[in-house]
Order: C-alpha cells, then sequence, then structure tokens
C-alpha cells in the first residue's frame, strides 16, 4: 500500500494550496494568472541563490557550528524577499484589489516552493515499502511554509504596495518582515545546532514512533533528505508555531492597516 | 477574459506536460531504501538420484515472525527468525518433519562462525563450553537440515545490531499477540533472488604431483610409489559458509606441509630415496569420492601396480591424544601389519596413540566412507588416517557450519604431520624400528608451523563446495602452484562429477528488512487528512466570504432546477 501513502502525504503537502485557491474569493476573481507567475518568479529567485551559495559558501568538512557560514545564509535569504518585492511590485497583474494580490502571490510562492523542495523526495522515498514519518512531517512542513509565506506577502505588500500607513505600525511591519523572512535561516540554524553539538555522525538513536532504530548518517545541509530521529518533528512543530504567530500578526497588522486607511 | 483563457490553459497544459515528464524520469530511480541490508547465505539444494533435498526456493517476500508467536497463528505467510543460541531442535524438528505450512525459516549464527569477518571472528568472549555446545547444536541443526525437503526459503545470516534490533521488535510485538501481517504493520522481509538451477556438468578437479625417486643405474624396473592423498572440497548446509576448517582443511594443510618437507630430502640427490612420492589432492570427497574414484582410473595399470601403498588424510586437525588407521584389508595381512606398527612406533615416540580399524568394502554397495577404500577398490593397498573412529555416513563430516577454525588445533596437525612424515621416511630409508628422528625439532626439517597456520587460515576463509569452484577458481589455481613449488610434474585433471548427484546455485543473496506500516494506518491517516481539508475549507470560507457563501454552495443546484423550470 505504498502508493497509497504517497497519496496522502502529497495530499497533505499539495492539498491545502489547492483548498485555499479554492476556498478563498480567489477562485472567484480567477487569479490562477497572478500565482503562476509568482511561482515562476520563485523558481528564478530559487536558481539565484543557488549561484550565490554555490559562489560564496565553503563546504565545511566537519560538521562545526560556523557562525560566519550561517550569517551568509541569513543573508542570501533575503534574496527572497528581494523576488518577492519583484513579484508584488513589477509584474503585471490584472485588476485585483490588494487584498487578493498578496493572498494569489503568496499561494503561487508557496507551491512552487513545495513543488520544487517536497516533491521530488515525495515521489522517490514514499513510494517504497519501507516507511517512516518523514514524508507527512515535511507535509506540516510545506503548511506551515504555505501560512509563512501568505504572512510574507502581506506584509511585504503592506511595505511597498500601501501609501499611506500609520507611523507607529512601520517599524512594527518592518521587524515582522524581518522575522518572517530569517525564518528558514533560523529552521536551519536551530537544525545545524543540533547536528554538530548533539548528534556525533553516525549515532544509532531510538524512534519512539516505530520502535525501531534508524541509522542517522544522512545529514544534508538542505531541508531534504533528513533522517534524524526525534528532531525533525521538533523542528516541524516549532515551525507550525511560528508560522500561526506570525500569521496572526501581520492580519492583525493588515487589518490595523486597513482600518487607518479607510 | 475568454483571449487570455485559452493562452493561461496552452500555459497549464505546457506545465502539466512537463511535470509528467519529471515524473517518468523520476521512476527510473531505483527504489532501494530499506532499512537494513544483511546478506545471507541460502540453505543447499541437492538431488540424489532424482531425489530432492534441501530447500527448494530462493526468493523471499514474508513478514518476519518470531519464536514467541501464539500457538494456533497460521505461519504460512510469515517467516520464522530463529537465532541459534536460542534454536529449540526438537520444534524445528516437529515443523520439518511433519512438513508445517511455513513462510521462510531465518536462523541467525553468531558472529564467532563469520570468518569474513575479521575482529569477531579472533574474539575470545565465549567459553570454551559455550563453544563446544554451539558446536554441537549446529551440528545436529545441519545434520536435520540436510536430509529434509523443504518446500520454502531457509537461509542464514550473522547476527549483528540491525538484525537484532529488528528480532527485538517482532519479539515484543509477537509477545503481546498481534501477529504480524499485512493488516498490522511490523517488517517484511525480502529475497529478491533468482530462481535457482541446476548446475549442469559440475566440475571437480584432481591435482597431483610427483617426487622421482633416485633410480639406481641400470636398473630397468619403475620405482616403488608411495601415495599420499587428500580431499580438499567441502559440503555443508550453507555451501558459501562451508569452508570445512578439520574436514578437510587439515587434510589439505597436512598433505601440503608434507610435500614440501620431502622436497627438501629430495632436493639433494644424496638423501634421495628409492621411492617416488606422489601427492594427490583430490575432489568429490563428499560425493562418495568420486574424484578418487576419477583419478585412479586415469593411471594405467602398471603404474597403479606400482604403488606400494596410499596414505589417506580427513580430519586430523582436533584431536587429543589418538588417532586411528582404517583399513579395508584384514589386519593379519603381513603389509597392514608393517605399515600399522611403523605408524605405532612413531606415535608411541611422539607420546600418543594410534589404533587400527578394519572396514569390510562392499563392491557392489555405491556408498564409499573412507578414501582407501577407492584404491582397495582397484586393489592398491591404503589406509586413512583421521581422529574419526567410526566411518561417517554420507554428507556427515564434510565440513559443514559447525566445522570452523575455533575448533582445531594446531598441535594436533604437527603431530599428525611428524607422525606421517617419520613413518613414511623410514619406510622409505629402510630404518624401521631405529630410534632415529629425521625431521626433528629445531632443525631445517622441522614442521613449519607459521606455514600450516597461513595455509589453514586461508583454508578456514575459502568455501569450497566442489561444483560452485569453476575449472580456474582462483583457490583451485593456488593449490595447484603451491604443488607445483614443491614437487615435479603437476597436472591437474577435471572431470565432471557423478550424475548422482545434482547441486543447484543460489547460494547467496542479499536480504532487505522493510518496516512497514499497517493498512489500517494508512485508511486512518486519509481520514484525518480529509477532515483536515475540508475543516481548511470550510474555516477559509467562513472567514473570508462569510458563511452565508459556505451554505449558498450546499444550496446552488436546488436554485438553478427552479431557475429552468
Amino acid at each position: 500500500m505504498t502508493l497509497f501513502h504517497f497519496f496522502n502525504c502529497a495530499i497533505l503537502t499539495f492539498g491545502p494550496h489547492a483548498v485555499y485557491y479554492s476556498a478563498t474569493p480567489l477562485s472567484e476573481y480567477d487569479t490562477l494568472g497572478t500565482s503562476v507567475k509568482a511561482a515562476l518568479v520563485y523558481l528564478g529567485t530559487a536558481l539565484v541563490k543557488l549561484v550565490c551559495l554555490a559562489t560564496f559558501l565553503k563546504v565545511s568538512e566537519n560538521d562545526s557550528f560556523d557562525p560566519y557560514q550561517e550569517l551568509l545564509h541569513a543573508v542570501i535569504g533575503f534574496i527572497d524577499v528581494a523576488g518577492l518585492y519583484f513579484a508584488l511590485t513589477q509584474l503585471t497583474h490584472r485588476n485585483i484589489s490588494q487584498n487578493h494580490k498578496f493572498q494569489a502571490v503568496g499561494l503561487g510562492w508557496a507551491f512552487a516552493d513545495s513543488v520544487l523542495h517536497r516533491l521530488a523526495p515525495l515521489w522517490v522515498g514514499s513510494r517504497g515499502l519501507e516507511f517512516t514519518w518523514d514524508y507527512i512531517l515535511q507535509g506540516l512542513e510545506a503548511n506551515a511554509n504555505l501560512v509563512l509565506s501568505i504572512s510574507l506577502a502581506a506584509l511585504g505588500s503592506l511595505m511597498w504596495l500601501r501609501k499611506n500607513k500609520p507611523k507607529t505600525l512601520i517599524p512594527i511591519i518592518y521587524a515582522c518582515a524581518g522575522i518572517v523572512a530569517t525564518m528558514p535561516s533560523i529552521t536551519r540554524f536551530e537544525y545545524s545546532f543540533f547536528i554538530s553539538c548533539v548528534m556525533p555522525k553516525g549515532h544509532l538513536q531510538p524512534l519512539p514512533y516505530v520502535g525501531g532504530y534508524q541509522k542517522s548518517e544522512r545529514l544534508d545541509t538542505s531541508y531534504l533528505g533528513r533522517g534524524l530521529g526525534w528532531h525533525f518533528p521538533k523542528v516541524v512543530g516549532f515551525e507550525l508555531f511560528t508560522s500561526l504567530m506570525m500569521a496572526f500578526i501581520s492580519w492583525q497588522l493588515f487589518s490595523a492597516c486597513q482600518r487607518s486607511s479607510s | 477574459m475568454s483571449s487570455k483563457n485559452p493562452r493561461e490553459r496552452q500555459m497549464l497544459e505546457s506545465i502539466y506536460s512537463m511535470i509528467a515528464v519529471v515524473f517518468i524520469l523520476v521512476t527510473c530511480v531505483d527504489l532501494c531504501d530499506a532499512a537494513t541490508v544483511v546478506d545471507v547465505y541460502r540453505l543447499i539444494q541437492y538431488d540424489i538420484s532424482g531425489v530432492p533435498f534441501g530447500s527448494r526456493f530462493a526468493t523471499l517476500n514474508h513478514h518476519a515472525g518470531s519464536l514467541h508467536f501464539a500457538p494456533g497463528v497460521d505461519l504460512s505467510r510469515t517467516v520464522l527468525v530463529i537465532p541459534v543460541r536460542e534454536l529449540n531442535i526438537t520444534f524445528v524438528k516437529e515443523y520439518i518433519s511433519q512438513r508445517k505450512p511455513l513462510g521462510g525459516l531465518l536462523f541467525l549464527l553468531p558472529q564467532m562462525f563469520n570468518f569474513g569477518n575479521r575482529e569477531a571472528a579472533t574474539e575470545g568472549k565465549y567459553q570454551i563450553r559455550e563453544k563446544e555446545l554451539m558446536k554441537t547444536v549446529l551440528a545436529e541443526l545441519e545434520r536435520l537440515l540436510i536430509h529434509a525437503n523443504i518446500p520454502y526459503p531457509v537461509y542464514f545470516a550473522f547476527e549483528d545490531d540491525d538484525i537484532d534490533a529488528v528480532l527485538a521488535d517482532v519479539k515484543r510485538s509477537d509477545v503481546s499477540g498481534q501477529p504480524a501481517t499485512a493488516t498490522t504493520g511490523g517488517y517484511k522481509l525480502v529475497v529478491s533472488a533468482p530462481e535457482p538451477k541446476k548446475i549442469a556438468s559440475p566440475s571437480i578437479t584432481n591435482i597431483q604431483g610427483w617426487l622421482p625417486g633416485l633410480k639406481a643405474d641400470g636398473d630397468p624396473n619403475q620405482l616403488p610409489t608411495i601415495a599420499i592423498v587428500a580431499s580438499y572440497d567441502t559440503f555443508g548446509t550453507a555451501p558459501a559458509l562451508s569452508v570445512g576448517s578439520d574436514s578437510n582443511g587439515s587434510g589439505v594443510v597436512a598433505l601440503l606441509e608434507l610435500a614440501r618437507l620431502f622436497s627438501l630430502l629430495y632436493s639433494n640427490p644424496k638423501t634421495r630415496g628409492r621411492y617416488n612420492l606422489l601427492f594427490g589432492l583430490t575432489s568429490g570427497g563428499p560425493y562418495n569420492y568420486n574424484g578418487t574414484h576419477k583419478w585412479l582410473r586415469s593411471f594405467d595399470q602398471r603404474q597403479r601396480e606400482s604403488i606400494d601403498y596410499a596414505i589417506c588424510l580427513n580430519s586430523i586437525g582436533s584431536w587429543d591424544n589418538e588417532l586411528w588407521i582404517h583399513v579395508s584389508k584384514p589386519p593379519e595381512n603381513a603389509f597392514i601389519k608393517q605399515i600399522f606398527e611403523g605408524f605405532s612406533t612413531v606415535a608411541e615416540e611422539l607420546g600418543f596413540k594410534v589404533g587400527l580399524k578394519h572396514k569390510k568394502i562392499n563392491i557392489s554397495n555405491p556408498r564409499v566412507a573412507w578414501e582407501h577404500e577407492q584404491f582397495s577398490k582397484l586393489r592398491v593397498t591404503a589406509a586413512t588416517l583421521s581422529e574419526l573412529s567410526a566411518a561417517p555416513e554420507l554428507l556427515e563430516n564434510t565440513g559443514g557450519l559447525s566445522d570452523s577454525r575455533h575448533f582445531i588445533n594446531e598441535t594436533a596437525i604437527v603431530r599428525s604431520i611428524k607422525l606421517v612424515a617419520e613413518s613414511i621416511a623410514r619406510h622409505v630409508y629402510g630404518r624401521q624400528g631405529k630410534n632415529i628422528q629425521i625431521f626433528a625439532d629445531n632443525t631445517s626439517l622441522a614442521v613449519n608451523a607459521p606455514y600450516i597456520r597461513s595455509w589453514l587460515d586461508l583454508l578456514s576463509k575459502t568455501p569450497r563446495v566442489a561444483p560452485f569452484l569453476s575449472k580456474n577458481d582462483p583457490f583451485v589455481t593456488a593449490l595447484k602452484k603451491e604443488l607445483e613449488d614443491h614437487t615435479r610434474e603437476v597436472n591437474a585433471h577435471h572431470e565432471v562429477l557423478d550424475e548422482m548427484f545434482t547441486l543447484y546455485d543460489s547460494t547467496k543473496a542479499k536480504l532487505n528488512i522493510y518496516q512497514v506500516a499497517s493498512v489500517t494506518f494508512d485508511l486512518l491517516l486519509l481520514l484525518v487528512l480529509g477532515s483536515y481539508l475540508i475543516i481548511l475549507f470550510t474555516f477559509l470560507v467562513i472567514t473570508t466570504r462569510g458563511l452565508d457563501d459556505l451554505i449558498s454552495l450546499f444550496r446552488r443546484p436546488p436554485s438553478r432546477k427552479v431557475k429552468t423550470a
């Protein structure tokens, strides 16, 4: 029943995007084009980030925690923000309101992220006989990412598309945007910190869920291919929590700006 | 709006086709994602005159189970994983003799028997008593498995951390009363091996070498010959693990050392004896010494008649203070008496006993228990020197799993070599009964213990089941080269094994252990995800469009009907 498992994980990873599109007024206003354009901009951004990482980052032989490398990762994370800026401001959108524009862009952004980072491992890995919790956790991560992207797009639209904002809220907006932009780097940092300090390489970790042992040898620096034990659920939980928090905060900011302008 | 739609639709279609291409490309990636991959060795599969024995299947694809299963549970789709340490032989006997349905058997051997793993093989954490116990248990298990016809795959593996963890898990779930099946998850053992095929015309290779004696000038008669023979191949429960250190690795090592010692003596014409020495490494030992039979037939009558006597070496590696000489001619025979006296005198000097055992040969019976019987059938005087006091049964004491390096006593081999060397030398140089030590310690003719040890180590790492050794197998070539170093006129004769024995291939495979989730889990997950998506949908509709819209979603069809009516 492994194709079944693949199907389950796929609807967990990509279902919310489809549901979001159909449930909100986005489907009524037919904003698919905007989402697709945002997805393409995300692809371009990912390419640029890849090139920058390849150029500026050194591959360390040992898994020691290097603050300068992490800082560089965070800086490169801001390329994400630049890409989002481009998608929000430079592309020609049809006549859709501010409200829907940022949602469509955020949705397209998150969908492209999920497809790029999670589809391939899902297809290759979850169809085998072996069962792991990895793909379900990855799906939850995709959900968190969706919420995060939409809140980042909301903050972005507040920053760049809205002309009259109440003075007091501006620094908060920028601060929140900064936090959301560096969220991927924070989760990576937490991850690699755990890797370097807590886990020696090749150590056998007990896996309370499946009651067996899993070799923790695959230590990639990307989001993909993680085989560590109980750290991955922790990280995903942290991501979900922070994404909901940030969504709530940005919703409050958005409605506050809406109230002040109207 | 309508002009944009076809363009957007085209874009969507191109994206979909691109995604489809990516999917197709990715499916070509091999799926090998098992948590554990273990080397396993299959039980031997063979026919004797068409009667099948051993395990008849190789592919395995069932759930793992342990010995703690509840009684009355259907095990026809379960593989029982049994560590040999906790083996209950009556249970296995019952299962096999009553032909109860089983998906497969996997025996876990202690690392002690793993000749491929250096550190494990030399660790001494086992007491002698434990080792002996293990040896008896294994020997009994082997005897049971070899003579049974088992209609499911039987594999052997070595214990290691991964498989121990899997077994512990399986035991835990079995004890709690949940047998592992498709609906309750657990571990799945998969071996994808090809269908086992008969080995057509299995080849056996006999290697011989001569040390020519000193012919007196003007003497037209052929010199008499003394032959020293040992069979070098094995047969065991797991052909990929049958290294046969004692049966007959000890014999091979002794023969090589004897060849070396006599070649030193014979290299100098002043010390060359008046006997030719013939060294024979024969194959096909477990199969009624088929190889020896064919080798002897390759000699012509004159050569056979010139053989004074032959000494066959069989299992001389783990005795304490008694060896046996087995003969087929009656002990009252003068020549046999002379030979035996020679051996027992030397044995007394070396501090142990040699006994004489007589077994009549029955020419009509195809069963040949000792190698010397093949000589006796052609009227050549021969005897077998062995630590075994009774003749082994067919396919017994042929170097199976329990015959490992740990149970060999190197000093025993050294003493056996001294015995044979001194006895033959005294016979060759006419010094019987005289108290003289030709191969004394600390001389240039001393028995070389490191040489014995290194060859014994090599033999204990090489599985030598004859049908699986090809004509140019590196081990056979190595034996030939070694004999060439010490003797002259080395020849390797390739024969085909008798048709009475047929062996099947597929002896080694890789076992994949997958941890699988049950079907109920998948269904539950689908339910949870479905409800999550529905809740998300309703939440988003309510927050963005309002509750009325949600209700209107369910009311639309009836309103349309009203409109058209």
